[in-house]
């Protein structure tokens, strides 16, 4: 697992072979720990190689920002309340259906 | 045929424990709604499966010998009724997200081509438009992605938790929810939203 993750690591320090070529190997090696980078689960290491990557890829940071973003959103959607008047109506709903059962 | 309860007015059906289930419904009713809402994206399917979620409840009140937390009980029956209840209406197998998928082959793929740079969440989400867009990213999702989000990112639940819920281990969540938040990325970088100011103006403009 960590080797996997150095691995990875390892390849994101070359930008100079990265080249903004997305679709290859590089690029989806660090497309599959965004999650966990913005979830900061990932080790320190493999977060200042990340950070690394970034500084020098400008659209790797504005993908991940934008991951970032989405993350929030979700986080801050508000939902709808019921209205007291739907909680009695359904709880009268639940106990008839329970007892025809 | 309904077995007679003599001794019980018909507004008060027979129960096992009346006032235990009366307290999980008053304690976490409007816990479920809103993760039904989140689930269905809208009103009466959320209703449909809240009732359908309390029904499974009481009948299982009995066995439940308090393992896991009441909410964690209740979100893995409101989780597998939703998926029973969407399976009879639709009957569309759910589908895999891959990785590859969601490389970004455009320049334009980048970024999210929604209008929220130096606004808040709250103050971005008053753009009508915007939370739509974000509501039928979710709603596209396959079910188990969906579910995932949903759990982790707007029910706030941890991994583990969600891995209680959902039959799976962390590693498999955090694959899931990876895929889910690229995908909703994804259909909301494709969007081309341009309205700045609808929380100026009370946000209910489309």
């Amino acid at each position: 697992m960590t080797k996997k993750k150095t691995a990875a690591a390892k390849k994101m320090s070359k930008p100079s072979s990265h080249g903004h070529a997305h679709g290859q190997g590089n690029c989806v090696d660090l497309l599959r720990q965004l999650s966990a980078y913005i979830d900061d689960e990932l080790p320190s290491a493999i977060c200042r190689e990340i950070r690394r990557h970034l500084g020098a890829c400008p659209n790797c940071e504005v993908f991940i920002a934008s991951l970032q973003h989405t993350v929030t959103l979700c986080r801050y959607r508000p939902a709808p309340q019921l209205t007291s008047v739907e909680r009695v109506n359904m709880r009268r709903a639940i106990l008839d259906a329970a007892n025809a059962r | 045929m309904r077995t007679p309860a003599p001794k019980t007015p018909p507004q008060q059906p027979a129960m096992q424990e009346p006032d235990e289930f009366d307290r999980l419904y008053r304690d976490h009713v409007d816990l479920i709604y809103r993760y039904a809402h989140r689930l269905c994206g809208e009103s009466e399917s959320a209703k449909d499966l809240v009732q359908e979620t309390f029904l499974n409840a009481y009948q299982g009140l009995k066995d439940f010998r308090g393992e896991a937390r009441v909410s964690t009980w209740l979100y893995t029956i409101a989780s597998r009724a939703c998926i029973r209840m969407r399976r009879k209406r639709k009957g569309e197998p759910d589908h895999e997200l891959s990785l590859e998928e969601f490389v970004p082959t455009s320049e334009g793929e980048f970024r999210l081509q929604i209008p929220i740079d130096g606004l808040s969440p709250e103050e971005a989400l008053q753009n009508k438009e915007l939370r739509q867009a974000l509501d039928q990213a979710i709603e596209k999702l396959p079910q188990k992605y969906r579910i995932a989000l949903v759990l982790r990112d707007m029910e706030g639940l941890s991994a583990k938790e969600v891995g209680t819920i959902m039959g799976l281990n962390e590693r498999a969540v955090k694959s899931r929810l990876h895929r889910a938040r690229l995908f909703v990325r994804r259909e909301l970088s494709a969007r081309g939203i341009t309205h700045h100011d609808d929380h100026k103006s009370g946000g209910l403009r489309s």
